[in-house]
């Protein structure tokens, strides 16, 4: 069957059987191109579809998706949502929906020809290996996604969206002496015109090269700034604490805290599904609600967590229009553009700038918000950037550290993880250090 | 899954096509996810997975296509678009005539249930792990608990230009408990998660009530441990999970991925010395129903035992077939991926340090200040630097050679090559543990494992 096929066809037998039922459709196309020395490598076009299901039997929620769409794949995934709705302990409900339209935020984004693309790559990977420090390049590439994303329900939900984006990435190692640090990058737009691969090669290779030649770090405590991809690294664990459904199952650490100061009068946090350019920006959300921007934190308080139907009709709070699902998984809460507002009041005195966080899927509990992860900087004294530094972790609790921020910079970029997050440059009083 | 005329025929085209070689891998699979909390079932999920990816090597460039789509029509509408991608569209190369000769190798059930997907109720499940919950429940300050249940059934078809055809169904069940222990505005939380490549019999390997207590027991001690000490110390890592600091160290750095492009810092070493006398490090992908077993990797070979470091000396790299065209080194069996959306990379299966001589107490003896991680969290690794780090999730001091007060939040951090050498000792009683391993061909189940083993020295991040 087509996608549409399957669509009506499950909605249809989902009445028969006298379920509600939504859907979640999802199409989507990947294109990626490698190239290492001076020739594409490997090639990947791709495309994938898949339905989602969310049924209620009996007041209760159920679960299941197909990528196989044969009838009897379609059967087998509404009897297991059925199924799994009616084993579950908790009464819950599909919301009411409405036709909510079809959307094009992509345009004419990704339209360039495919021989314009190879040469992005290629040019890229060549822009890399200017520098005689680059010893071998792992990767330099070009990566585009385009998405479909529909919702229909039997409640009256209806409509879907397109969007997508095109990236730059590089992953090569560079040498001098005996000091070597390896570089991975990626710089994402909505637009493939946009991209700059000469430009961004430069930024890739000295975003790398100020790290080499680096000295240990002595154990201490001292200030720190952390550089935008930094902060907005460590932005994706605090989305964790403002997730609605992790306040609901008591890990987050925010949940008792709102109308509090929970942050700094410099921190203003806000999410915004709607910014024109937004990397991830949608019209509604995993289950029909129409997105808005959300302010979080206020000039340092606590606001709102971000909430779905279930999560904020269980708390008793307002619906944020935050639903986040993939066809393969459940019903979440999550941010799209989540970012930091810059103040612009920054200057480097003296302290470590944090350059890369690794190890933060380890090393920082979403629950507890302490974090202690390894790190690259730079050591910066009277103002000036001194030399690199390495070989140490910087800890602390996430909290703490937004309650100890001093300044906010004005250099707002944007970084894509598990959605995207954005912040400045930003100083904190104090964090603490290990290393020799 | 495909009949063989279908996957002939791609096979065929894409020859004509001028390529190389061409593989087809072909995926079913099943999937479920179960998760309590408060006594009840809080959410549940099935999946069906349904795709293919084909490969095709012009020289050692690759190109690759995944569609979901598995009919004729869908399948070399695929691999058109490929060939237009790459320019080779409409290219008639004679090798693409005559017949291919698969050599069909049946399964043998190596790592076969006991207890088939299909079998047992959701209330069986269900039972097991409100039991695992309840478990959990040991003290007041268990505030919230989570256990969760995940179980998939993979049919995989691989099949290529070289008359490869291997078929095989791999189930895997993995039970998974977190527990959150609160006093006052203290939040901390502890992890359990075994796992294996067998059916619901995993239930009688590790009982839930067990499984949950253990989440539990760490998060009380997580709850009462102060900040780790920050500075270099020496460390003794306890086993099973501990074995992540090796996978990190020194693991990653052994795929013929950074290998071969001369990005791992351990290129071109075979037969030197990388690492202290007290290092054994061996990948197994033949371990009876271990996490990370499968009779054939993800590019049709049969799977292998690896000796990757023998007391000190490099032995072998994990090799691919693309890794194998770029560097001449025997393929070893390591192509993994994901599912079918990855062309599959060099990756690891089962990776343990060896058991040594030295009795477990031998190690803590001479220490006057350091670190037992007694359990691990996970960690992460640059190959093309060896820099490297790995979060502890359950730690104690050591003073004057004994075990002391609980510390939390260390996260061990170090140059992989270094940190080899600084391995002093091992002891003898090895243990291996599930992990879930994600590098350029996604999220692949590893175990990792090591007796207990002492570094003399690692940088220890916690609270200055």
């Amino acid at each position: 069957m087509t996608l549409e096929e399957a669509k009506r066809y499950v909605l249809r037998r989902a009445q028969e059987l006298g379920l509600k039922a939504e859907l979640l459709f999802q199409e989507e196309r990947e294109l990626s191109l490698r190239a290492r020395e001076g020739r594409l490598e490997e090639i990947k076009e791709a495309r994938q579809r898949g339905l989602g299901l969310r049924v209620e039997a009996e007041g209760k929620v159920g679960y299941a998706y197909t990528e196989e769409l044969s009838q009897e794949a379609l059967d087998w995934a509404l009897e297991e949502a059925r199924e799994n709705a009616l084993l579950s302990g908790k009464a819950g409900a599909l919301p009411q929906g409405k036709p909510l339209g079809s959307h094009d935020l992509l345009g004419e984004g990704l339209s360039a020809p495919l021989e314009r693309k190879k040469a992005a790559a290629l040019a890229l990977e060549r822009a890399v290996r200017e520098d005689p420090r680059v010893k071998s390049v792992l990767m330099g590439g070009y990566l585009e996604r385009e998405m479909r994303v529909g919702l229909e329900s039997t409640q009256g939900a209806s409509g879907s969206f397109r969007t997508g984006l095109a990236a730059l990435m590089g992953s090569f190692v560079m040498a001098e002496g005996q000091s070597v640090k390896q570089g991975w990058d990626f710089r994402a737009g909505k637009e493939f015109h946009a991209l700059e691969p000469g430009r961004t090669a430069l930024e890739f290779r000295e975003k790398t090269a100020r790290l080499l030649n680096a000295k240990p770090l002595k154990t201490g405590r001292y200030r720190a700034y952390l550089e935008p991809r930094t902060m907005a690294m460590l932005l994706s664990v605090l989305a964790q604490a403002l997730s609605g459904k992790n306040a609901l199952e008591g890990k987050s650490r925010l949940l008792g805290r709102l109308g509090e100061k929970v942050a700094s009068e410099l921190v203003t946090l806000i999410d915004d599904p709607t910014l024109e350019r937004g990397l991830l920006s949608r019209p509604f959300d995993a289950e029909g609600t129409p997105t808005a921007r959300t302010v979080v934190v206020e000039k340092g308080v606590f606001h709102t967590f971000l909430h779905n139907s279930e999560t904020a009709r269980a708390l008793g709070h307002k619906n944020t229009g935050h639903a986040v699902r993939s066809y393969r998984g459940v019903l979440g809460t999550g941010p799209t553009n989540l970012y930091l507002e810059p103040v612009g009041n920054l200057r480097l005195t003296e302290g470590v700038v944090v350059t890369e966080l690794m190890g933060l899927h380890a090393g920082a509990n979403p629950v507890s918000l302490d974090f202690s992860v390894q790190a690259l900087g730079l050591w910066v004294e009277e103002g000036e950037v001194r030399h690199a530094v390495e070989n140490f972790a910087v800890s602390g609790n996430l909290l703490e550290l937004l309650q100890a921020v001093e300044a906010v910079g004005d250099d707002l970029d944007w970084f894509l993880l598990d959605a995207a997050y954005g912040s400045p440059t930003v100083a904190v009083a104090e964090l603490s250090f290990a290393g020799a | 899954m495909l009949k063989p005329e279908l996957v002939e025929a791609v096979l065929a085209r894409a020859l004509k096509g001028g390529a190389d070689f061409a593989e087809v891998y072909a995926e079913r699979s099943k999937r479920r996810r179960m998760k309590v909390r408060s006594g009840a079932l809080e959410e549940a999920l099935s999946g069906l997975d349904f795709g293919a990816g084909i490969r095709l090597f012009f020289g050692t460039e690759v190109v690759y296509a995944y569609t979901n789509d598995l009919t004729q029509e869908g399948l070399l509408e695929a691999l058109d678009t490929l060939l237009s991608a790459r320019g080779s569209l409409g290219l008639v190369d004679e090798r693409g005539r005559g017949g291919l000769d698969f050599r069909k190798a049946l399964p043998q059930g190596l790592h076969a249930p006991k207890v088939g997907y299909g079998e047992k109720d959701r209330r069986y499940r269900l039972e097991r792990l409100l039991e695992a919950e309840a478990g959990a429940r040991i003290a007041p300050e268990i505030k919230e608990v989570e256990a969760s249940l995940l179980e998939w059934e993979e049919e995989v078809l691989i099949a290529n230009t070289e008359g490869v055809w291997a078929e095989e169904r791999r189930v895997r069940t993995r039970l998974f408990v977190l527990a959150v222990a609160q006093e006052g505005a203290e939040v901390q939380t502890g992890y359990a998660g075994p796992g294996k490549s067998m059916g619901l019999e995993l239930f009688d390997l590790y009982p839930p009530k067990a499984v949950g207590e253990k989440a539990a027991r760490q998060a009380l001690t997580n709850l009462k441990a102060r900040p780790a000490p920050a500075g270099t110390f020496p460390v003794v890592v306890g086993p099973g999970f501990g074995g992540v600091l090796f996978h990190e160290a020194v693991g990653h750095l052994l795929e013929t991925t950074s290998v071969a492009k001369k990005a791992s810092v351990l290129a071109d070493k075979l037969g030197e010395v990388v690492a202290s006398p007290a290092v054994t490090y061996i990948d197994d992908g033949t371990l009876p129903q271990a996490w990370g077993s499968t009779e054939v990797d993800d590019e049709g070979r049969p799977t292998e035992r690896t000796v990757l470091i023998e007391e000190g000396v490099l032995k072998s790299y994990m090799v691919d077939r693309l890794g194998h065209l770029l560097t001449g080194y025997p393929m070893t069996g390591s192509g993994r991926r994901q599912d079918y959306t990855f062309a599959p990379t060099s990756r690891m299966r089962n990776t343990f340090l060896a058991p040594g001589k030295a009795q477990v107490e031998d190690l803590f003896a001479g220490i006057d200040f350091g670190l037992y991680a007694k359990e691990m969290g996970g960690g992460q690794v640059k190959p093309g630097s060896g820099e490297y780090n790995f979060a502890v999730q359950e730690g104690y001091i050591i003073r004057k050679g004994r075990i002391e007060e609980p510390v939390r939040g260390a996260m061990l951090v170090g140059k992989g090559p270094e940190t080899l050498m600084r391995v002093v000792a091992a002891a003898q009683d090895l243990e291996n543990a599930p992990g879930m391993c994600g590098s350029l061909s996604g999220a692949v189940p590893v175990e990792v494992g090591q007796p207990h083993v002492l570094v003399s020295e690692i940088v220890v991040g916690g609270r200055a």
